[in-house]
């Protein structure tokens, strides 16, 4: 915090009155911030992480802008704030690829206008993402996105064992196989391990195979854990694998040190995307679609790409550059450079599918089957 | 405040409680006799030195359980790694570094403070009118009163923060300071009215009728005899009402909207990333309630000791 | 007399009969009405239907979990309480007054640290690399695996009651006549004996109030199954929240946590009629 002490915390006297006694005292560097030559507040919605320093920073200070983040859990909970907050709440929205035809249909979001924005660099791939399109009309872009695979302990197994999903049933794990906490990304894994072509297009057989060979795992299971309990429980070693998930944990935590990597398995791995949108009656659409160019921009994107919160991929071919440039290391460990068997290959090979509601059955076929299967 | 709780097996007369009124008579003289014995003071109860020692154990353990995991908290903040693991990392202050230079965090805690003492304040009126409402009047439909009255507790947080969210949406009143504060006075003043209820009722009932009979009005009663007599109660309300909301997120969470108070933001610092910065807030607030407190201590126990000078106890 | 209405006794009644008819009751009516909404598409539409009830109270997890938490909960009470009790005891009874105030003050302390705080606390001590298995291992032990287990929960849902339930115990002992406990010592009564027929019974309401409180926050309480219990097994919290985390089921959850609201309220009820059983008002 800049050590500023301002005008405006003068002003402040009668609401610190009604405070304890000892809240003066630390109402002072609270007050600190409106010190700053008014800075417009920019309003992002987003998993966590997007609206830190190290991804913001540059983009307020050019811009003399304030981000207020509201951070959610998940896409649902996202919908739910969107849905209860007038519109306009918020400027700017991040949300995974599943959930943006939801805001488009429920009308939460502008449409953006693609000659804004530096399409042209994406990858062919990316540049008609499905879900940001609607009718021929942009409603958000892709801005980051990430495998998921087999997550393990690299103690415990090696790195030939977890490049099967097959590696979860092994007597050896058991008590120590976790989930990430959410029923799509788990059952398109064990819809892909069930050989199942397509993970998330599958007919009445197909999802009894699912239902089948997930049930098989259920004496495997350590626990089922969120964003947070995933990171801390795969840190200390308390579980040894984990479905669900992929380099957007372990990388952190392999960074700080832990002994966990991920693997796309034989049988294939998901993708999970990340796009912006601007939310809808904002205010200042003007500022958030400059940070929308900003960050889908090679420099932002290669920022992106090292979000201290989580890394990702990205979709731009010349953020890959900047990236290779600045962090080699980086790069190479997240599969973005030129070499044969990067992030590109594997999506051209086949070898990934998009995360995506099932298609089939309605998503509440999926969701009580997940209950009953943390139930039994 | 917390003095005050604890000074009230000082103020109460042993024959002011039911307990006595309810004793069979058989053993008043035995009861005489004792009374006699307990005039040297508490330690006569303590007879054997075995069962006492066992006691003491068992008070240190249940303080140990009690204060591991705020201890735990304190030393883990200062640990330079991420992830906290045994054994420990280096020495380090980054955590609080990363804390002190977030804006966010001390508009939280701003949020927080105002929340929490206004929430105390009203939480604490509206359940002591409500405690002496039950004590005093019988009235048709009381049962419902009551379980109005004390019913918001049981609604799950999660659950009532969406129903709260809905309803003060659609009556311009969500995402701010304001609404949270309505919640939590609807959570809070529950336990503010059990509180004060639990006191009332070690009130002898003929104390109020003989302040009428003795020409005192309603309004002159309630002042000069119940709140004092409550006055303990008050306190602890007070206090634990505003320690409710210090730490509620969930409710607050959702209708909180942008002006997030500090729990919410440990929420997402434990949902989000578990970063040591929670360890860090919760012994930075902790390092500050208890100095608040323990000033508190001071100032009551200092008038508490003139009090008893004067009043010659 | 008692009955008369006066502006007097408006004063003390009205004010939270309205906040919490505008605040509680009107939020609680919409959760009824939201309860018969149907959901397409993620959108939440007024409607009324009964599918949501159908469709949860015809589903064996939810009974699963209903009955799960409700023992676990129930555990956790008379655990808090049985507990808590010897404490409180021994500093109603045991403590010189400044200790006692001080006992006091130091239980009244975590209400001042975040239970969220507290429960990550936990964690370090649990986990199989935790401080406790390597204090284990110090002496040949373990490692015994503790974290994600429902005694994990139970530790977590100890630490959310146990200094409440003590200072509530304690309040109540406050107020027993100890002439009475002499008496009862007086007439040879055993020490056991005499906690358990001269204590506890002068204590009941206060007792029976501090074990219904710990029931109410373990039963709604979602932190230290997920955090600590590893998310098993499954709790009503935690199915609210998977209900809500695909689809925008609220009416769903709706359905669950009504059905909470109503199980509370009678364990309420029946506690509280425990409480005040044969105590003349």
């Amino acid at each position: 915090m800049k050590k500023t002490h301002l005008p405006g915390a003068s002003g402040a006297v009668t609401r610190r009155a009604l405070l304890a006694t000892g809240a003066a005292a630390l109402a002072m560097p609270m007050l600190s911030r409106r010190a700053f030559a008014a800075p417009t507040e920019l309003t992002m919605l987003a998993w966590y992480g997007h609206a830190e320093p190290d991804i913001v920073a540059e983009f307020e200070a050019e811009h003399n802008v304030k981000f207020v983040p509201k951070y959610y859990t998940g896409g649902d909970n996202m919908l739910g704030l969107i849905s209860q907050s007038p519109a306009g709440t918020f400027d700017v929205i991040l949300s995974d690829a599943e959930y943006v035809q939801a805001l488009n249909a429920a009308g939460y979001v502008e449409e953006l206008d693609p000659n804004d924005y530096a399409l042209s660099d994406y990858f062919p791939e990316f540049q008609n993402f499905p879900g940001n399109w609607q009718d021929g009309k942009l409603f958000s872009l892709v801005t980051r996105f990430g495998f998921l695979g087999v997550a393990y302990n690299t103690d415990a197994l090696t790195e030939a064992e977890a490049a099967s999903y097959d590696v979860f049933w092994d007597p050896k794990l058991t008590g120590k196989v976790g989930h990430f906490d959410w029923h799509l990304p788990n059952l398109g894994q064990m819809s892909l391990t069930a050989g199942n072509a397509a993970a998330y297009d599958i007919d009445e057989a197909g999802w009894e195979a699912v239902k089948e060979k997930t049930m098989s795992l259920r004496s495997q299971i350590g626990g089922f854990f969120d964003y947070g309990g995933t990171f801390s429980s795969l840190n200390d070693g308390q579980m040894l694998a984990f479905a669900g998930i992929g380099d957007w944990i372990t990388g952190v935590l392999e960074k700080n040190g832990a002994k966990v990597r991920s693997t796309i398995p034989e049988q294939g791995g998901l993708q999970w995307s990340e796009c912006f949108s601007i939310g809808k009656g904002s205010q200042k659409a003007d500022l958030a679609k400059k940070w929308i160019q900003y960050i889908t921009s090679a420099k932002g994107q290669a920022k992106s790409a090292q979000m201290a919160a989580y890394p990702a991929i990205v979709p731009n071919a010349k953020g890959w550059e900047v990236l290779q440039a600045e962090n080699p290391a980086e790069a190479k460990r997240q599969g973005m450079t030129k070499d044969a068997g990067n992030a590109m290959d594997l999506i051209r090979a086949g070898r990934i599918q998009y995360r995506q509601w099932p298609i089939q059955q309605d998503l509440e076929t999926w969701n009580d089957f997940w209950s009953e299967y943390k139930g039994a | 405040m917390t003095q005050d709780m604890t000074a009230l097996p000082l103020s109460v007369h042993p024959s002011g409680t039911p307990a006595v009124a309810t004793a069979p008579t058989a053993k008043a003289p035995a009861a005489a006799k004792a009374r006699k014995t307990a005039s040297h003071g508490a330690h006569d109860l303590n007879r054997n030195r075995g069962v006492d020692a066992a006691l003491w154990v068992y008070i240190l353990l249940a303080y140990a359980f009690v204060f591991a995991p705020i201890a735990a908290s304190f030393i883990f903040s200062f640990n330079s790694d991420r992830f906290p693991s045994i054994p420990l990392g280096e020495i380090s202050l980054d955590w609080y570094r990363a804390v002190a230079t977030d804006p966010l965090v001390w508009e939280g805690l701003r949020n927080t403070l105002f929340v929490g003492v206004i929430t105390g304040v009203v939480s604490t009126l509206l359940g002591f009118g409500a405690a002496y409402t039950d004590y005093r009047y019988k009235f048709a439909g009381k049962q419902v009163y009551l379980a109005l009255a004390l019913l918001p507790p049981t609604i799950p947080v999660i659950i009532m923060g969406l129903a709260m969210l809905a309803y003060l949406s659609r009556v311009n009143l969500s995402g701010n300071a304001l609404s949270v504060i309505i919640s939590h006075v609807v959570v809070c003043a529950p336990f503010a009215m059990a509180i004060t209820r639990l006191r009332l009722s070690q009130m002898d009932p003929a104390l109020e009728p003989a302040a009428w009979n003795l020409g005192a009005s309603e309004w002159q009663t309630m002042r000069h005899v119940i709140i004092p007599f409550c006055k303990p109660a008050i306190f602890g309300a007070l206090f634990i009402t505003m320690a409710v909301s210090f730490d509620e997120f969930a409710v607050a969470w959702f209708v909180s909207g942008l002006n997030e108070t500090l729990p919410v933001k440990v929420l997402g610092f434990l949902q989000g990333q578990v970063s040591p910065r929670i360890n860090a807030i919760g012994t930075f607030v902790f390092v500050t309630s208890m100095t608040l407190v323990i000033l508190a201590q001071l100032l009551l126990s200092n008038r508490d000791a003139k009090f008893r000078n004067t009043s010659g106890e | 007399m008692r009955s008369r209405i006066s502006l007097y006794g408006l004063t003390f009644s009205l004010p939270l009969l309205l906040w919490q008819l505008l605040f509680f009751v009107f939020p609680l009516l919409f959760l009824v009405a939201l309860s018969f909404w149907t959901v397409k598409n993620f959108t939440m539409r007024p409607d009324f239907d009964t599918v949501n009830w159908v469709t949860i109270y015809g589903r064996a997890v939810f009974w699963q979990a209903y009955a799960t938490t409700f023992v676990m909960a129930a555990l956790a009470a008379l655990l808090t309480s049985a507990l808590a009790f010897p404490a409180a005891y021994a500093i109603a009874f045991k403590l010189s007054d400044t200790a006692r105030r001080w006992a006091v003050f130091l239980m009244v302390i975590p209400f001042f640290t975040s239970y969220l705080v507290r429960v990550y606390s936990w964690q370090i001590f649990l986990s199989d690399n935790g401080i406790i298995n390597v204090l284990l291992g110090g002496i040949g032990l373990g490692p015994f695996p503790m974290l994600n287990t429902v005694g994990a929960t139970m530790v977590g849902f100890l630490t959310l009651c146990f200094p409440l339930v003590v200072l509530l115990q304690l309040f109540s002992l406050a107020f027993i006549d100890r002439t009475l406990i002499e008496a009862a010592h007086n007439m040879r009564c055993g020490r056991l004996r005499t906690v358990f027929e001269v204590v506890i019974p002068s204590a009941r309401v206060g007792l029976s109030i501090a074990a219904l409180f710990a029931f109410i926050l373990c039963f709604g309480d979602f932190v230290s199954p997920v955090y600590l219990g590893g998310g098993e097994p499954t709790t009503l919290s935690i199915l609210i929240t998977d209900t809500t985390k695909s689809g925008q089921q609220w009416p769903r959850a709706a359905v669950i946590a009504l059905t909470m609201i109503a199980t509370l309220l009678v364990v309420a009820f029946a506690a509280i009629r425990f409480a005040y059983k044969g105590r003349s008002k």
